[in-house]
């Protein structure tokens, strides 16, 4: 029955159960601290420290624009200038903060993970570790993800005070709308679930980037041609995986 | 160098944690670094607050809602909240929930109790007054307003039929002056079947009062309270002047001889438009007077007389 | 005692090991010869379980190693040490500390200890003075003596050899050659030998396999083979001398 099925349905299936399969296998190697305790430390240096100028320059003239582009849209005299305020910054923490970090990083990080284990896998260099007895995925798959689970949020805290800053700042310096009345109107409508969704949004991305990055780089197959297939599949898959894990949350959650 | 991975992963985290810990109190209008207590208020009705709304004491934000539920066991609605540790809640203090839910402007209004008695403590209960909304706050108390506004014309009329058995008992002596009263009293009632016109422009106007009371409501939830206050307070001062005029004694002996005299007076008064209003706060006047005249006649009695010897 | 018994393994319509059993007993130094894709490198990774057989077992000293968890598994392959193509050296690391890396993660030798070792295996492959250089810094045959010594850090039992002379020039051939007999004789371990490289296979194997399409055409000792009328083997045998030019 398998044969007969067309291969853009097989493929995708196939995939899907490869990925979870890595998973697992990442899953299990979670104990095995030992295995990848330095590893850890420096992924979570590249992914998250390193990431952080980007993504807080991003950030900042995301915010920035908001707030510009909030009040070219909001013409009509009675509305308070707040409003811009109460805008922006639930703008930042829901959706901005998160998905600007995401997409940053799925071409920051997930590339060069792809490009690393894709690297590692046509070299057999993945095959060494193995053949030393070491388990491959628990050394190089769990502490990439786990430090994007771990410094996700963290550049999505950046992210969103930065892009906050910023959009404070252009408001005031643009004339749009002064630093306490933006305050003030984002305060009127600030819900502290907000910034909880906004960090749980991130551990999402944090994982879905790291780990599918991983599985198209572990699989890599064929040579340096294979790698660049690898790593532009894994920024690819990250950004669209990225968007629709950001609707299942927001629908899940909001 | 063994450690510097670990020490800029680990300064990392302890920022961001850091930053997002005061961003959101930042944002939640707490202060800072002051430690909060939460309290807990009931309700029958939150009026549209849900978390994250501020929660005030005179106007100054010192906290926020934490979670908004229906309580299983009562059915009421449990409202959590956190202040700022150094605002005194102190037993008796009450909390409402203020501002307007057409607009989303909601909040919880702190209104703090005598400072020196005992605070309540953490997790305490604060008593909820309730408030229902706004609009249905002026709702409520119209109909006091228009009692309020009855009672007053009640009297009035009251005072007036009075007035008018009074003056009509026929063993008195000075008939010509209580002729004079009476035509004058048919003037004021024509006058009163004219002033029903005005009467109703009046309530016209509060109409229109009542109307821009609920624009002011859709600006500030606060004002509205107040100007309701103030139109309580209005009233009462009202039913106050009324009785003060008893004192100007003086001013109807005066309007009584021109009255006596009937030469036109009268007539001029009330052809003369501008002498209007002045004839209105005389016939309050008339109201006080007679009001005291059926108190004690015989000091009026007197005057009579005297009145007759000119 | 590797036992490889019987095993098949295909890679969807493509059959690339067609009932393979060899046996190779301690201490002897084995030659599996074959053409390009004949499916030697494929059979090496079965024996320390980089891949699983379709159908067939592999023993190493009596264990089934298919039939065992990825932990057990593991520890079976650190009695092996590995010299891919490539060399595999792991690119985010120098010299020094790739072949200290198995030490670091497999014992709880202190640093200096660590060093001693270290110092001895990249000596034993004579090259004392790379240490702090990359693995991009470093030439073909450089590369591969550097993962040699990483391979013999551990003292392994068994140690396989992917394709150890293939893209190296005649003369660093030998002297990897020369590595791998100094190494069966220091260290009296187990070798297998992958190559197509005849010339290497005559200078260091006690015993020669050879694989052809898929099935184990030929074994026997270095005699045998300089003896046997195989039409096909000595086919492969003397293109190969003529190629090198003996």
């Amino acid at each position: 029955m398998l044969r007969n099925t067309p291969a853009f349905i097989l493929n995708p299936l196939q995939a899907l159960g490869r990925y979870s399969q890595l998973l697992f296998h990442a899953f299990g190697a979670i104990p095995e601290f030992g295995t990848y305790r330095k590893n850890l430390w420096e992924q979570m240096v590249r992914i998250g420290v390193e990431s952080l100028p980007i993504v807080m320059m991003a950030a900042a003239f995301s915010g920035a624009v908001t707030t510009v582009q909030t009040s070219y849209q909001l013409v009509f005299p009675l509305i308070p200038k707040g409003i811009i305020g109460a805008i922006v910054v639930p703008s930042m923490i829901l959706e901005l903060g998160a998905v600007v970090t995401g997409f940053i990083l799925a071409g920051r990080v997930g590339a060069r993970i792809a490009a690393e284990l894709g690297t590692m896998r046509v070299t057999e260099q993945i095959d060494a570790l193995e053949a030393m007895g070491l388990n491959s995925i628990g050394y190089l798959i769990v502490p990439r993800v786990v430090a994007g689970i771990v410094m996700f949020p963290v550049l999505y805290v950046a992210a969103c005070f930065v892009g906050i800053g910023g959009g404070m700042l252009v408001g005031d310096l643009g004339g749009f709308v002064p630093i306490g009345e933006f305050v003030d109107g984002a305060r009127e409508f600030f819900q502290p679930f907000d910034p909880l969704f906004g960090v749980i949004k991130s551990l999402v991305f944090g994982f879905t980037i790291t780990s599918i990055s991983c599985f198209k780089g572990y699989y890599t197959k064929g040579g340096a041609e294979g790698v660049g297939r690898a790593t532009t599949q894994a920024a690819v898959a990250s950004c669209v995986f990225l968007l629709l894990a950001d609707l299942v949350l927001a629908v899940i959650l909001l | 160098m063994k450690y510097s991975n670990e020490i800029k992963v680990g300064v990392t985290i302890i920022l961001a944690t850091v930053v997002f810990i005061l961003g959101v109190r930042y944002f939640e209008d707490l202060p800072l670094f002051n430690s909060t207590y939460g309290l807990t208020a009931e309700f029958d009705n939150a009026g549209g607050l849900i978390a994250g709304n501020i929660v005030r004491v005179n106007g100054v934000a010192v906290g926020s809602v934490n979670a908004v539920y229906i309580s299983e066991e009562s059915g009421k609605v449990i409202v959590d909240f956190h202040v700022d540790k150094n605002i005194p809640v102190t037993e008796g203090s009450e909390a409402v929930v203020a501002g307007f839910d057409a607009l989303g402007v909601v909040r919880l209004e702190l209104k703090l109790g005598d400072p020196n008695v005992p605070r309540i403590p953490e997790g305490g209960l604060v008593s909820g007054l309730n408030p229902g909304d706004l609009i249905g706050q002026m709702t409520e108390r119209a109909p006091e307003m228009m009692d309020g506004a009855d009672r007053v014309l009640g009297q009035l009329e009251g005072v007036l039929a009075e007035a008018n058995t009074m003056l009509a008992s026929p063993e008195s002596d000075f008939r010509q002056t209580l002729r004079a009263v009476q035509g004058s009293v048919d003037e004021v009632e024509t006058l009163l079947s004219e002033e029903r016109e005005r009467i109703s422009d009046i309530l016209g106007n509060v109409d229109r009062l009542t109307a821009d009371l609920d624009t002011a409501a859709g600006e500030d939830g606060e004002a509205v309270t107040a100007l309701m206050d103030r139109l309580n307070t209005m009233m009462t001062t009202l039913d106050a002047d009324l009785e003060s005029y008893s004192a100007t004694n003086e001013q109807l002996q005066e309007i009584l001889r021109k009255l006596n005299d009937g030469d036109g007076t009268l007539g001029m008064l009330i052809n003369d438009p501008s002498m209007y209003h002045r004839l209105d706060s005389t016939l309050t006047g008339i109201n006080a007077l007679v009001a005291d005249f059926q108190n004690n006649p015989e000091k009026y009695l007197k005057e009579m007389k005297l009145v007759d010897l000119f | 005692m590797i036992s490889v018994q019987q095993i098949n393994k295909s890679f969807g319509q493509k059959h690339v090991l067609k009932d393979v059993s060899l046996d190779i007993p301690e201490g002897e130094t084995l030659a599996i010869i074959g053409r390009s894709g004949s499916g030697k490198s494929v059979l090496m990774k079965h024996i320390i379980g980089l891949m699983q057989p379709d159908s067939g077992r592999v023993f190493v000293d009596g264990v089934n190693i298919n039939d065992i968890s990825y932990a057990e598994l593991r520890r079976v392959r650190q009695h092996f040490g590995v010299l891919f193509q490539g060399g595999a050296l792991f690119d985010s690391m120098n010299s020094f500390e790739n072949v200290a890396f198995p030490l670091r993660t497999f014992t709880s030798m202190n640093e200096s200890e660590v060093r001693n070792v270290v110092q001895e295996c990249l000596s034993m492959v004579e090259l004392e003075d790379v240490g702090l250089k990359m693995p991009s810094e470093l030439s073909g045959g450089m590369q591969k003596r550097v993962a040699l010594a990483r391979a013999v850090a551990l003292r392994p039992r068994y140690i396989l050899y992917d394709e150890p002379t293939s893209g190296l020039d005649p003369e660093t051939s030998n002297t990897i050659d020369e590595l791998i007999k100094n190494l069966a004789n220091q260290l009296n371990v187990t070798s297998i030998v992958v190559t197509h490289d005849m010339h290497s296979v005559l200078n260091i194997a006690d015993r020669a396999a050879f694989i052809y399409e898929g099935r184990m055409h030929w074994t026997g000792t270095m005699d045998e083979l300089h003896k046997s009328k195989d039409e096909i083997l000595t086919a492969f045998v003397t293109a190969n001398e003529y190629k090198i030019g003996v």
